[in-house]
């Protein structure tokens, strides 16, 4: 651990429109957060709280009204940092008419990684999140975990320095969750940063270094936590996150 | 380094060929283009004497109509697809410039329409060796071959046109533009004609600007006719056609990834 701040987001500001009466709404309310190389961030908050608007802005697929936003050093969505990192969209679906395997192909392609590095890493990548059976069905046959699972493996191809990941956890069973919190453990151990959102509070509390709670677009308390669990007056992670959101 | 810029572009390319092939819907545009073509040979041979010309003709409307069936909607549902399903998050967090995403579902769509007039034409040279009792194979297959290369070309421009709406705006008004678009280029010329007729300065101006910014596809058509008839279109016009309408789809794909560029995926 370096200490480097890899993801830093300074005032960030967006408002989103809804195609309904043209009605605007604040979903991001000067956001600033900072993430550190080697650290694994966990982003919570209640639905609609703006933190898939928030990956989604570090990711440069949309701007922010206002506020400025660097990942590994890069304005977001710059190509070189793009190259170096893995992103798992919420709710991945993907293009119904292809197999798993071809898919990762495609991604792996993206990345313009070499013919030869790409079966080898598939097949790594296909066992870890134990999907070699189903690599060759298409992919309108999977099941929700299923869907789940290969978007952690495309995430995963580029051997990325940082994740992004939107609910990794949600519609996995409990042997994926675990699976999901052993591929974690297994990118710290190797020095990745991580950076996810998640409503599966014991699992967030067993992998991630620190938390943040955003509330309505705003993040209301940051906490490490290895603070909330010594001592911090709450019984878990749950009680803390209750009292945050609820303040 | 040469690799980094093409390699996406074919990934995208190959991922979009793949998905529309294997798409049930195109295989009922062509079930369909094959039953109305024997269709109307069928009640054509009851009314006229059957006329060789009157099948490949008719066959080739029939195939012209259904492709740009295919190139309109499969264009103007290029991005839309694509955002609808959440497939842009995976492509735009990648190292993938706007113009190489265009440029590949660009090439898979028109490798598709490419694939389905082959294949339609096949059928149709089927038919008329059947219909054909004398066997002038060689000339049918030179005749359909050069009329569908036109089809190609006319459904390229086509499937640029929609391609260019569908990056700003929904898929039925991009398919309402891309047809009135492809309408007022067959009038060609004749929009000069009109714009003479009128007496309103503003329609006048409105008429011959739309002559001047869209392609004459008058032009392609007369050229298919002219080869109906056994008569060989000069050199000059074939490379004339070619770089025009090459011209327009490269013109059309710059501004549909200038525009994509700009966008937001909420
Ligand atoms: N496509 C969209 N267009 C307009 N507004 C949107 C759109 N998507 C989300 N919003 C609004 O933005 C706000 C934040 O949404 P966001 O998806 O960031 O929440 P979230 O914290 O990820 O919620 P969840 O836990 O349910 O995933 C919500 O109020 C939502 O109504
Ligand atoms: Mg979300």
């Amino acid at each position: 651990m370096t200490g480097l701040n890899v993801i830093e987001a300074r005032g960030l500001c967006k408002d989103r429109v809804s195609s309904f009466l043209l009605k605007r709404s604040m979903v991001l309310d000067n956001l600033s957060l900072t993430v550190k190389q080697g650290e694994t961030y966990g982003l919570l908050g209640p639905n609609g709280a703006g933190k898939t608007t928030t990956v989604k802005i570090l990711l440069g697929l949309m701007k922010p009204d206002r506020g400025e936003v660097s990942v590994l050093g890069k304005t977001a969505g710059d190509h070189s940092s793009l190259k170096r990192i893995g992103f798992l969209p919420e709710n991945p679906y993907f293009y119904s008419h292809l197999t798993g395997l071809e898919f990762l192909e495609f991604i792996a392609r993206l990345f313009g990684l070499k013919r030869f590095e790409i079966k080898d890493r598939i097949k790594d990548l296909l066992r870890l999140v134990s999907m070699e059976a189903d690599a060759n069905k298409p992919m309108n046959k999977y099941s929700k975990g299923m869907l789940q699972r290969l978007g952690i493996a495309q995430s995963l191809i580029n051997d990325p320095d940082i994740l992004f990941w939107d609910e990794p956890m949600s519609g996995l069973d409990p042997i994926g969750r675990r699976d999901v919190r052993e591929i974690i453990n297994q990118l710290k151990r190797n020095g990745k940063t991580i950076f996810f959102n998640s409503h599966l509070l014991p699992d967030v509390n067993e992998v991630c270094d620190r938390v943040g709670v955003l509330v309505k677009g705003r993040l209301v308390t940051e906490e490490k936590i290895s603070n909330i669990d010594q001592g911090g007056g709450y019984r878990d992670l749950e009680d803390f996150f209750l009292a945050q959101a609820e303040r | 380094m040469f690799s980094t810029v093409i390699d996406p572009i074919f990934a995208i390319a190959l991922n979009t060929f793949r998905e529309t092939v294997r798409d049930r819907v195109l295989y009922a545009f062509f079930v369909f283009a094959c039953l109305i073509t024997v269709l109307g040979i069928l009640l054509g041979s009851l009314s006229v004497g059957q006329d060789i010309r009157i099948v490949e003709d008719l066959g080739l409307t029939v195939i012209a109509i259904i492709g740009g069936i295919i190139a309109v909607f499969a264009g103007t549902n290029l991005v839309y697809k694509e955002l609808e399903r959440r497939t842009i998050y995976v492509i735009f967090t990648k190292p993938v410039s706007s113009w190489q995403f265009i440029l590949g579902k660009y090439v898979g769509l028109s490798l598709c329409l490419f694939v389905v007039l082959v294949g339609m034409g096949l059928f149709l040279l089927g038919l008329v060796s059947l219909v054909d009792p004398e066997h002038h194979m060689q000339l049918h297959i030179h005749g359909i071959t050069c009329s569908l290369a036109l089809v190609l070309l006319e459904l390229l421009f086509v499937l640029a046109m929609a391609t260019f709406f569908s990056t700003f705006s929904t898929p039925i008004m991009s398919v309402i533009f891309t047809l009135s678009l492809w309408f007022i280029g067959h009038l060609g010329s004749s929009l000069i004609d009109l714009s003479r007729m009128s007496n309103n300065p503003t329609a006048q101006n409105l008429l011959s600007t739309l002559y001047w910014c869209l392609p004459d596809l008058a032009q392609l058509t007369r050229v298919r006719s002219m080869l109906m008839y056994g008569k060989e279109p000069s050199q000059e016009i074939i490379v004339f056609m070619l770089s025009y309408v090459m011209a327009f789809i490269l013109l059309l794909l710059g501004l549909a990834s200038i525009v994509n560029e700009r966008r937001e995926f909420p």
